[in-house]
C-alpha cells in the first residue's frame, strides 16, 4: 500500500482531467490493482475544511507515512513572497508544498507548471510563480537545487500541457511498486523513458520533413508542419507520436503543429502575437532548428533533399 | 489547373518579368511582421491578379542573394524555398499558388 497525495497550485486542472482520462490502467486500477491509496485530492478527496487539514497535518508529523507527492500547478509566490494569492487549507500553498515535501518518499511534479512554471509562468509571470524545482531552465525553483525527497530523489519531473495519462500512471506506479529508484531522469529531470525521443520519432510526416516538403494549412495530410506551420517535433522530446493520446493520435497526426510543450521553455517567445503556429525565421531560416543540425548543415541538406524528392512524396499518400 | 494551363501561364509570368514588369524586391521581408504584412496585402488580391502577385512578392528570374551574406550560404531562390513544389515546379504557399520555375525567386523565400 502506499499512500498517495496531489495538490494543486496555480493551474487550470487540465492534468487532472488527463490522469482521470487514464484507461490503461485507470485511476481506479490504481487503487484496486496496484495498491494506491488516494489520501486525498482535489477533485475526488470528500474531506473539507478541518478533516482536510487534518490529513495535511498528519502528514507533516509522520502519523501518517507520505508516499507520494504529486503537485500539479505553480507554486505561487506572490505578493511580495508570501504566497497569499494561493492560499489553501487555511496557508499559503508554497508553505504545504515545502513541507509535505520535505515528509514525502517521492515528489512528482505533474504539468508544465508544476515542473517548470508553464504558462502562469510566462512574462511578466504577475504570480510570481515558480515550479517546484526549476523556473523554465533555471534549475532551482520552490524547493531550491539542492532538494531531495526522502528516497534521495530530486522532483521527477513530468512536464505536459497537459500530461498524457500514461506518462503519469506509469511513474505513479513504478514508484508506488518499489521501483523508484529505476526511474532514470534527464537534465530535467524528465524521466528518460519517456523524454529521450522525440516528438518527431513516429511521425507519420517523418518521409515529408526527409524531402522537405511542406504542410501550408492546418489538417492537411499531406507535408510536414515544421517548415512554416511551426511545428517543434525536431526539438522536442516526448513520446506523443509513440504513445499516442486516446491511443488513436496525435497533434501532428492529425495536421496540428508540436508546440513543444515538454520543454521548459514552454510557451515558446512569450506567447507573442505571430509566433504560435509560424516558424519563426530570421533571413528565411528557421530561428530553431532540428536538434543538433546547424545552419550551414540545414541549408546543404535542403537542396540536396528537394532535389532528391520523388513525385510521391508532393502527393497525398494518405487516401480514405 | 491541367499541366498545360499551368506551363502556359508559367510562360506567360516569365514574359511579364522580362518584359520589365517592375516588382518590389526589396526591402527582404525578413521578420514576422514583415511577413505577416506582404501576406495580407496579397490576400487583399483577386485569384487571378497575377502581376499584382509578382509585384507585391518581388519576384525576379534569378535567385536572390542577400548582399553581405558571407560565403553565399544563403541564395534564395524556389528551388529551395519550402513553398516549392520540385516535381510540380509550383509554388504552394496559398496566397501565391502559381506555377514557378526553379530560379526564380521572391520576398516570401524561405528555407
Ligand atoms: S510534422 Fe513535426 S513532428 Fe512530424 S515530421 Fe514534421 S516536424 Fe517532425
Ligand atoms: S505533440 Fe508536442 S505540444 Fe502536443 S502534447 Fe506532445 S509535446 Fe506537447
Ligand atoms: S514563396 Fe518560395 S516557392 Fe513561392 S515564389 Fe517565393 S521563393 Fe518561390
Amino acid at each position: 500500500m502506499a499512500n498517495l497525495l496531489w495538490l494543486q497550485g496555480g493551474a487550470c486542472s487540465g492534468n487532472t482531467m488527463s490522469f482521470l482520462n487514464a484507461e490503461e490502467p485507470s485511476a481506479c486500477d490504481l487503487v484496486t490493482d496496484f495498491g494506491i491509496n488516494v489520501l486525498w485530492h482535489p477533485s475526488l478527496g470528500v474531506e473539507l475544511g478541518d478533516n482536510l487539514q487534518k490529513i495535511l497535518r498528519d502528514c507533516i508529523s509522520g502519523a501518517i507515512p507520505l508516499d507520494i507527492f504529486v503537485f500539479e500547478g505553480t507554486v505561487v509566490n506572490a505578493p511580495n513572497g508570501t504566497g497569499q494569492w494561493n492560499r489553501f487549507a487555511a496557508r499559503p500553498m508554497k508553505e504545504w508544498v515545502r513541507e509535505l515535501s520535505d515528509v514525502a518518499q517521492y515528489v512528482v511534479a505533474i504539468g508544465d507548471c508544476a515542473t517548470w512554471g508553464g504558462i502562469p509562468a510566462t512574462a511578466p509571470n504577475p504570480s510570481d510563480s515558480q515550479g517546484l524545482q526549476f523556473l523554465k531552465r533555471n534549475h532551482g525553483g520552490a524547493l531550491g537545487k539542492e532538494f531531495r525527497s526522502k528516497a534521495g530523489l530530486p522532483v521527477i519531473n513530468i512536464p505536459g500541457c497537459p500530461a498524457h495519462p500514461d506518462w503519469i500512471t506509469q511513474i505513479v506506479v513504478a514508484v508506488a511498486t518499489g521501483r523508484g529508484a529505476e526511474v532514470a531522469l534527464d537534465d530535467f529531470q524528465r524521466p528518460k523513458t519517456f523524454f529521450q525521443s522525440f516528438t518527431q520519432t513516429g511521425c507519420t510526416r517523418n518521409m515529408h520533413f526527409a524531402y522537405k516538403v511542406s504542410a501550408t494549412e492546418f489538417g492537411q495530410r499531406k507535408g510536414c508542419l515544421y517548415y512554416d506551420l511551426g511545428c517543434r517535433g525536431p526539438m522536442t522530446h516526448s513520446p506523443c507520436n509513440r504513445i499516442l493520446w486516446n491511443r488513436q493520435s496525435s497533434k501532428t497526426r492529425s495536421g496540428m503543429p508540436c508546440l513543444g510543450c515538454t520543454e521548459p521553455e514552454f510557451p515558446f517567445f512569450d506567447l507573442a502575437p505571430g509566433t504560435v503556429f509560424k516558424t519563426q525565421t530570421v533571413m528565411g531560416v528557421p530561428k530553431d532548428l532540428p536538434l543538433g543540425v546547424d545552419k550551414k548543415g540545414y541549408i546543404a541538406l535542403t537542396g540536396a533533399a528537394k532535389n532528391a524528392a520523388p513525385a510521391w512524396a508532393e502527393e497525398d499518400i494518405f487516401v480514405v | 489547373m491541367v499541366q498545360m494551363e499551368q506551363d502556359a501561364l508559367r510562360k506567360h509570368l516569365r514574359t511579364l518579368l522580362e518584359e520589365g514588369l517592375q516588382t518590389e524586391v526589396e526591402p527582404r521581408a525578413y521578420t514576422s511582421e514583415d511577413i505577416n504584412h506582404l501576406v495580407h496585402r496579397l490576400q487583399s488580391l483577386r485569384p487571378d491578379d497575377y502581376e499584382g502577385k509578382l509585384q507585391i512578392a518581388g519576384f525576379q528570374l534569378d535567385p536572390y542573394r542577400p548582399p553581405g551574406e558571407v560565403g553565399g550560404d544563403i541564395v534564395q531562390s524556389c528551388e529551395t524555398c519550402m513553398y516549392y513544389v520540385v516535381h510540380r515546379q509550383y509554388c504552394e504557399l496559398p496566397e501565391l499558388a502559381i506555377p514557378v520555375e526553379k530560379d526564380w525567386s521572391c520576398r516570401l523565400w524561405r528555407i
